[in-house]
């Protein structure tokens, strides 16, 4: 278990010992050993991933921000990453479905790769960096220290659950020193409880008893499936907003202000509404560095309001796991985006302010995420 | 700017073109702006006032009023 009492231990360890020091930038070496301490602990090949991807990452950052031919550096850095994600998240997949797709034809070769371990965050950290260097390349991030990079890529609080922050906010953070106020241990507490909360009672309660309905469904009537997949709805948002909230409580515990992830997402009155709400940072990811520069490259209504939010979602899906259904799942969520966008853009005459008509609105919008999460489980 | 900021926006995208914006009206966190209609917000900026915002600046935090566009405008 990520969040156990291993975390709680260097989590507490760790603050005493951030707090003791004078300097921010010993902070933050502090930081960065109990971040590399409890990666290593959990995935001793993460370690060394980690590392590397900082290194690389941080040359092209480097590249893109003096040399003058940002492109090339930026694109160059952008697919090493992605094909690091590739490698070890999706090399399985690929290969598994190649070889199903050319079953049929006789004495075709399989492909058989050596099966490689999936680095622990390994798709949180492509993604951090995908945007570190794509905001250098924006010229929105500028050159920083190698400390703050690492600390950024590696920091244990948001590592494996994230959310997915940014370093142009993370950074000015790490740049001052801080000042210990009580507030902190406060505010860190009550938000680290209120996570295990929803993580350890709520989604784990509700677990205990959907999850046989899954292991067996055909033992089950309708009603009961639906009924556990109404229950997998709230577990699934209760796991995942819990850890965020652990991982923002853990991150206040050094006075650092990581960005929310969730703001009661079943309580929105449509999808587009629902994504701005839902694992923010990596619906405001997949926003800024695929669906505006995939907004761009079409000039066509069909593509804008279509292709974009499909593509931009089975992206969003896929990043997920390595599974279809995952992919299955964005497509879902991208063809219900594009379809509220036409709706709204050539067949609605008006907003509804009927407290009925969105109170019907909230409901359809939550039963559409639903049964989204049908390729979830 | 501002002006022109504002009419584009009750123009492109409020249902009710007589529904009265501010400069410090919410745009985005209210859910009057999504992100389709960044985009062409976005475009807008390009052509009418030569800036280029990247869209990590767009978010409903820092871009989410006109006077915070009008901002991040001049950063830029």
């Amino acid at each position: 278990m990520l969040f156990g009492l291993t975390f709680f231990g260097l989590l507490i360890a760790t603050a005493i010992i951030y707090w003791i020091l004078p300097y921010q930038k010993s902070r933050n070496i502090v930081l960065i050993i109990s971040s590399f301490a409890f990666i290593g602990y959990n995935d001793i090949n993460a370690l060394i991933v980690v590392i590397c991807l900082s290194v690389y990452a941080f040359l092209f950052g480097y590249f893109i921000e003096i040399k003058h031919n940002k492109k090339l550096f930026h694109r160059i850095g952008i697919i090493g990453l992605i094909f690091v994600l590739v490698i070890f998240k999706y090399s399985g997949l690929l290969t598994n479905t190649f070889n199903q797709l050319t079953s049929f034809i006789n004495d075709f070769p399989k492909i058989s790769i050596y099966k490689l371990f999936i680095p622990l965050g390994i798709s949180y950290i492509t993604f951090k960096y995908i945007s570190y260097l794509t905001d250098i390349y924006w010229n929105i991030n500028k050159e920083c220290s190698f400390i703050n990079f690492l600390l950024y890529g590696s920091l244990f609080t948001i590592f494996s659950a994230g959310p997915i922050e940014r370093f142009e906010r993370l950074n000015p953070q790490l740049e001052n020193k801080l000042q210990f106020q009580s507030e902190y241990i406060e505010k860190s507490f009550e938000r680290i409880v209120f996570g295990l909360a929803k993580k350890f009672i709520i989604a784990d309660w509700i677990g205990y008893f959907a999850s046989p309905v899954w292991k067996n469904s055909g033992d089950y009537s309708l009603e009961i499936r639906s009924l556990a997949l109404l229950g997998f709805s709230i577990q699934i948002y209760m796991d995942f907003s819990g850890y965020s909230d652990i991982a923002i409580g853990s991150s206040k515990l050094f006075g650092l202000s990581i960005m929310e992830n969730f703001n009661f997402p079943y309580f929105k009155s449509n999808i587009s509404q629902f994504w701005r709400s839902w694992h923010i940072s990596l619906s405001d990811w997949i926003r800024d560095y695929i669906f505006f520069p995939l907004s761009k490259m079409g000039k066509t209504k069909l593509w804008f309001y279509f292709f974009v939010p499909v593509i931009a979602m089975g992206i969003c899906g896929i990043w997920h796991g390595a599974s279809w259904n995952f992919l299955i799942w964005g497509i879902y969520h991208g063809v219900g985006l594009s379809f509220y966008q036409i709706w709204k853009k050539y067949l609605r005459r008006k907003p509804e302010t009927n407290i009925f008509f969105k109170s019907l609105a909230i409901v359809s919008t939550f039963t559409f995420v639903t049964i989204g999460w049908i390729w979830f489980i | 700017m501002k002006e022109k900021l504002i009419e584009f926006i009750k123009s492109e995208y409020l249902e009710n073109e007589d529904s009265e914006i501010t400069e410090d009206t919410k745009l985005i966190s209210s859910g009057l702006i999504d992100s389709f209609s960044l985009v062409s917000l976005q475009t807008y900026i390009e052509k009418e006032f030569g800036k280029k915002i990247p869209a990590p600046k767009i978010t409903a935090v820092s871009f989410d009023t006109v006077k915070q566009m009008i901002e991040i405008i001049n950063q830029f």
